[in-house]
């Protein structure tokens, strides 16, 4: 065999090798999110049903579920389920310090979120809808007194809601938890 | 000629795969560097490139929506060497503009570190500060005076420093380098 003929040999196998690693590794990163069975929604899908509120695990040395979570904020959950209808989410504040709603797809992206300084008459509140519940209860609004409530059209029927309370110092803690806890989603009467 | 091709293809495979949960443990795009901090801007964006889905998906993170805050992580000092738990750090002596910021101590994978004072974090709402309202907090395994945050059982540890409902937005150029907290080494054992 030529040194030519070898050379070729090799190249053709480090170029085989190469594509397959690329095709493999892209495969991978586009499947990912597919077919997680850990990703953030299972996880949670561990602690609480769809429109129940449940509280979040403090983070710390023996809570393994949620990386980064901060063991200064206090959080509750509910996942939503748009196909029976919009779903309202009610969530009291009156405390000292942070709290926030942020609402998350099926995958976990965050596709809206609002802080306490949107709260008014002393809670965040907030209506899920898919884009057709969204038209039809646009429809049904009644024009010389339309509807006060923020709407907001969720990407994937279903999802998360997450709400976060700061606690200023480690013994307020418990009221920052006790206020996450008193959020609430619940589907919505159809329109009359 | 079939073996050749097979063995490429093993070889091949074992590579992607390893590859692949390397990158996705650090996922490369939209991560934004800050002095000695990393920011994830775009994660848990609905936009986010495939990387950062995927590793989002893989962690079981729940990301902080832009409007709630932003979290900075450093795995290295202002130095770029990284965190080593044989040696005492300095974090201070201040932070971007938020509301309520705080900072903790995690392991590799952002889980908190058992240790014996049992604490894993401060917030800026409980810290001791010097006469110009400025701040230092002393990362180290042995107990240090003032705001001592304990580097416990741990090898490999990173810094998270999390901004509460603040005006920034991480996206290039909306931090200034100057404005984050410095990690210095002060010495090591």
């Amino acid at each position: 065999m030529s040194v030519t003929a070898r050379l070729g040999g090799v190249a053709l196998f480090v170029a085989t090798v190469a594509a397959t690693a690329a095709l493999i590794h892209f495969t991978m990163v586009l499947l990912v999110p597919v077919v997680a069975t850990h990703d953030a929604y299972a996880r949670l899908a561990d602690l609480g049903s769809p429109g129940t509120t449940a509280a979040l695990p403090r983070a710390g040395p023996d809570e393994r579920r949620f990386p980064w979570d901060d063991p200064a904020l206090a959080a509750a959950f509910c996942r939503f389920d748009l196909s029976a209808g919009p779903v309202r989410v009610k969530a009291p504040v009156g405390r000292a310090g942070f709290a926030s709603l942020s609402f998350h797809t099926r995958r976990g992206a965050v596709f809206y979120a609002l802080t306490d300084r949107a709260a008014t008459h002393g809670r965040m509140e907030m209506v899920i809808a898919t884009p057709a519940q969204l038209r039809q209860l646009v429809a049904h609004d009644d024009e010389d007194d339309p509807s006060q409530d923020l709407r907001v059209v969720s990407p994937t029927v279903q999802g998360f809601v997450i709400m976060r309370a700061f606690s200023e110092l480690p013994s307020l803690y418990a009221a920052a938890a006790d206020e996450v806890k008193a959020m609430t989603c619940a589907t919505e009467p159809p329109p009359s | 000629m079939l073996v050749k091709a097979l063995a490429a293809g093993a070889i091949g495979l074992a590579l992607g795969v390893a590859a692949s949960g390397s990158i996705l443990a650090d996922p490369p795009f939209g991560a934004v560097t800050i002095g000695a901090w990393r920011v994830a801007a775009k994660a848990g964006a609905l936009d986010a490139d495939p990387y950062t889905r995927a590793a989002l998906a893989r962690s079981g993170e729940i990301p902080l929506a832009l409007g709630e805050g932003l979290k900075l992580v450093a795995r290295a000092d202002s130095a770029g060497r990284p965190l080593d738990r044989h040696c005492l750090y300095r974090v201070g002596t201040h932070t971007p503009a938020a509301r309520y910021w705080t900072l903790s101590l995690t392991d590799a994978n952002g889980y908190a570190v058992e240790n014996a004072a049992g604490r894993y974090g401060f917030r800026s709402s409980g810290i001791l500060r010097d006469g110009d309202g400025g701040f230092s907090i002393y990362v180290s395994a042995l107990a240090h005076a003032g705001n001592w945050l304990p580097i416990g059982h741990v090898q490999t540890f990173a810094l998270a420093l999390r901004l509460y409902d603040t005006p920034l937005a991480a996206s290039a150029g909306g931090i200034e380098k100057s404005s984050v907290p410095t990690i210095e080494r002060e010495g090591c054992a």
